[in-house]
């Protein structure tokens, strides 16, 4: 915790994260009750509005009164892209601990979304339960590598980061470099071939993080050089990040047969998870603990304890009826020190414990020949949304 | 449930008749697939050609070139002026059908619907085709074999020139601004080139209802004539044949689709690619000299921001307003508003689809953000996402999205924008410019050297006529070659 933010709200700020790290400590098994959630986000937004004055203002312009709202749905959401234009933390934004960026699209002049992180402390505490209960639930000698660049090559892609700290964890593959892809996202195929071989070799379960655009790359080259891994019988992949817009676009089956074709892994321990660098905690499908459907499609995803997800109609921001296809708007409580309630530009809906959310599907057209900056400009090549 | 054939192709039995069930005859599609118009009721039927099915309709179209090659310019236009004859008419059951539908498909309100159809038919009557023809050749009669050059008639050392059509022409709509596939069609046709439509989604209903209207006016037009939808990406064998067998392709689209289109034609194959583009106006410090008189202004640009819910590349997104008039940029802004409103009554906003919505709420959040952090912004917008204004206390060039969301920017002078686009001026295609004569060319001047290709108002910025140098390009000398007969004498 940076200690360079003094002060009475500082400490009430100290009070909170206290708080929330003990919910965090007894893991993403045991729920918080909805007067228990309700409690404390109204406790983290009544300190938010106070500890990021823009957002204050924000939440007063809307005519919401902070001091006598009850429940927090009525939490005014930020939309994501506001990261991208304002600092949006408590206390001095060049006295935080890490700086994640989103990176990618040319957005104009408005540019790349800017996470300051005040406190890496609650945000390990936040990521290491969740990631435990979804990537690593039955604990065990465990090898962790990752299609992504090293932490020392890209310290602000949030995505790098949480590998960063997996491997940390649980313990990298031991000696030998875990992350096999170079600053630029591209991947190492000489690195990665010697790594992949001694894995297969030994009988260690291995864990492998990348973007669903790396494991396409990877299965690209392994098939244009005809290689192939057995990794160790309880083995499992994390993919994230879409594969929209890129040069070449899979469906998800499509990139799950590959991966299993590739490394061995099947399905059913392929996981999907899904994060914004505006968001300190992760979404993650339940499959390695069977809560939710081994089958791709019918997977959903689910947040931590400590994270609520509400879907809300496009038009009016009314919450939809379930089902219903709407945007997904977070209430993140791990973002203690920026802002907690956040209006994503995804679309979901609402399915099992948890929430699904849509691709562009395959072939889909835009709407409109009159498009967005990014769309005008074309993304730039090589860097998922997420990282 | 209602259902919409996406198709008409020649010498398909069901050809013009209106049926909805699949033609049997040689080509037609007996097999075909549903898509859904949801939110809205109905199904498109969607034509399934296999490989040998797809071959012979190109063959068929290819064979209709000839007669149609042969037809006098007077003749062609009559015929395919009855296509905007009836679709203007109420009582034409063309009219009802596409009243009845194009809401539907192309996601628009109905009175919104109402009005594009009036403007457009406008545009494909034999007027108008007449004029588009006229301004395009001068004389044309060069469409129907070889005329002097210059106009120096009876000369036997002048060489003579004639427009020539394609054998088969490819057309592809990836956008989704009704109205542009037919107007795509006719092009082909007013040059003599048969053409396979594949109109994009949102844009299926018009193309065809016209090529039925054609069919039934005179079969030389209507056998050179073939639409048919199909998913972008689904790559059916047509699609595969036509790539290979036309000899010009006309797309609409993004960068993506250009690129592709590009990476899979033969080399010889000239493509002409209409790329995403957007709109913006300009309203300088002489046109805001009071309230009363600024209003009609403001309601013009509403309306030009309005038309098909901001789809089309003429739709502006951001209007920059001079500073040091009497009425100032954030009142204009105000002005623009109410207007907003008004036409969102008289011609509401179609259905919000998600991913707008989506973009419309960001934007206005993140404006709602620099508002509080004390930046001057301000959003002037309803509880739903129909209209937004962003009020911007500066320049910023940066497109919105669709879904009636206009940037108001205040800038101090008109004359610093051009300098400010850099390298964005060549996306920025139709420019409403509301200033006094005096100033008016050499700015229009500025923004042309920048890459605007259209200087107009606001009125006129969201119909542009069918003469108009489509990006900077005769729309139907785009889609001919030139052919000379040199005289046997050369002589200077």
């Amino acid at each position: 915790m940076s200690s360079s933010w003094t002060g009475e709200l500082a400490g009430e700020g100290r009070g909170l994260r206290d708080r929330l790290m003990a919910v965090m400590d007894r893991g993403v098994q045991s729920p918080l009750s909805a007067a228990e959630f309700n409690e404390l986000a109204m406790a983290v937004f009544r300190f938010q509005v106070r500890a990021v004055p823009v957002y204050g203002a924000f939440v007063r312009n809307r005519g919401a009164r902070p001091e006598t709202m009850e429940r927090w749905e009525e939490i005014p959401p930020v939309p994501a892209r506001a990261f991208r234009e304002l600092p949006l933390v408590a206390g001095a934004p060049d006295t935080v601990e890490a700086v994640f960026r989103t990176s990618g699209t040319t957005g104009g002049e408005g540019g790349r979304g800017v996470h300051r992180v005040r406190d890496l402390d609650l945000y390990r505490a936040s990521l290491l339960p969740n990631a435990r209960a979804h990537l690593h639930p039955d604990g065990g000698p465990l090898e962790v590598v990752a299609l992504l660049p090293a932490p020392e090559d890209r310290p602000e892609s949030s995505l790098v980061h949480m590998a960063g700290v997996l491997v940390q964890e649980w313990g990298g593959s031991r000696g030998a470099h875990p992350f096999l892809a170079d600053a630029g996202w591209r991947l190492d195929v000489e690195r990665l071939a010697g790594t992949l071989d001694r894995l297969a070799a030994g009988s260690t379960p291995v864990l492998v993080l990348g973007t669903a655009f790396a494991f396409v790359h990877l299965a690209d080259r392994a098939r244009s050089q005809e290689l192939e891994w057995r990794l160790p019988p309880g083995s499992r992949a994390m993919e994230t990040g879409g594969v929209k817009g890129r040069s070449r676009e899979v469906s998800r089956e499509e990139l799950y047969r590959e991966i299993h074709r590739v490394l061995g892994v099947p399905p059913e321990r392929i996981v999907n998870e899904y994060g914004m660098t505006e968001l300190l905690s992760q979404f993650y499908e339940p499959v390695l603990s069977g809560r939710t459907s081994a089958s791709p499609a019918e997977r959903h995803l689910e947040g931590p304890p400590w994270v609520r997800t509400r879907i809300l109609d496009p038009d009016r921001l009314a919450p939809v009826a379930s089902g219903t296809p709407g945007l997904l708007q977070h209430v993140d409580l791990a973002n203690l020190y920026s802002v907690s309630a956040i209006l994503t530009e995804d679309v979901g809906r609402r399915r099992g414990e948890g929430f699904t959310v849509h691709g562009r599907t395959p072939g889909a057209e835009p709407r409109g020949c009159s498009l967005t900056m990014e769309e005008l400009l074309m993304a730039r090549e090589g860097e998922p949304d997420h990282a | 449930m209602p259902e919409f054939r996406a198709w008409v192709l020649p010498g398909d039995g069901a050809s013009g008749d209106g049926a909805s069930g699949p033609g049997s005859g040689p080509g037609s599609a007996s097999a075909h697939r549903r898509l859904s118009l949801e939110p809205a009721e109905g199904d498109l039927l969607i034509p399934d050609l296999d490989r040998s099915a797809a071959a012979a309709l190109l063959t068929r179209l290819e064979e209709a070139r000839a007669p149609l090659r042969e037809m006098r310019t007077h003749d062609l236009i009559a015929a395919l002026g009855t296509s905007g004859r009836r679709l203007l008419d109420p009582n034409d059951p063309l009219r009802r059908e596409a009243e009845e539908w194009l809401p539907r498909e192309a996601g628009l309100s109905a009175p919104m619907a109402r009005q594009l159809l009036d403007r457009m038919a406008r545009d494909w009557t034999v007027p108008a085709l007449t004029h588009l023809v006229q301004a395009e050749f001068g004389d044309p009669r060069v469409l129907e074999g070889f005329v002097e050059r210059d106009g120096n008639g009876g000369d036997p050392h002048q060489d003579r020139v004639r427009a020539e059509g394609d054998p088969l022409a490819f057309h592809v709509g990836a956008g989704n601004v009704a109205g542009v596939g037919a107007t795509s069609l006719l092009r082909s046709l007013l040059v003599r080139s048969p053409l396979l439509l594949k109109p994009g989604r949102g844009d299926v209903i018009l193309p065809v209802l016209v090529a039925r209207a054609l069919a039934e006016a005179d079969p030389r037009v209507g056998s050179a004539v073939a639409v048919a939808y199909w998913p972008g990406g689904s790559r059916p064998p047509l699609e595969a044949l036509a790539l290979e067998r036309a000899r010009r392709v006309v797309v609409y689209g993004g960068t993506e689709t250009v690129r592709e289109l590009r990476r899979r034609l033969p080399a010889s194959t000239p493509l002409v690619a209409y790329h995403h583009r957007i709109s913006a106006g300009a309203v300088g410090r002489d046109r805001l000299s009071g309230e009363q008189e600024t209003r009609p202004l403001a309601r013009q640009a509403a309306e030009a921001v309005s038309a098909y819910d901001q789809r089309g590349c003429v739709s502006p997104h951001v209007i920059w307003v001079e500073e040091g008039g009497a009425v100032t940029p954030r009142t204009w802004a105000g002005l623009l508003a109410e207007a907003m409103e008004h036409v969102a009554t008289e011609l509401p906003p179609g259905p919000i689809p998600e991913e707008v919505g989506a973009r419309v709420h960001q934007l206005r959040g993140a404006a709602e953000l620099q508002a509080a952090a004390g930046a001057g912004h301000e959003v002037l917008a309803p509880d739903h996402a129909g209209w937004t204004v962003l009020y911007e206390p500066g320049f910023r060039f940066e497109a919105g999205c669709t879904g009636r969301l206009v940037r108001v920017q205040a800038v101090e002078r008109l004359e610093a924008i051009p300098a400010k686009l850099a390298e964005h001026g060549p996306l920025l295609q139709s420019m409403a410019l509301e200033v006094r004569p005096g100033r008016r060319e050499a700015l229009a001047g500025a923004f042309s050297a920048r890459g605007v290709s259209r200087i107009t108002t606001f009125r006129q910025q969201p119909w542009p006529p069918p003469w108009w140098l489509h990006d900077g390009r005769g729309p139907l000398r785009a889609l001919v070659r030139w052919s000379t007969l040199e005289s046997s004498d050369y002589r200077i």
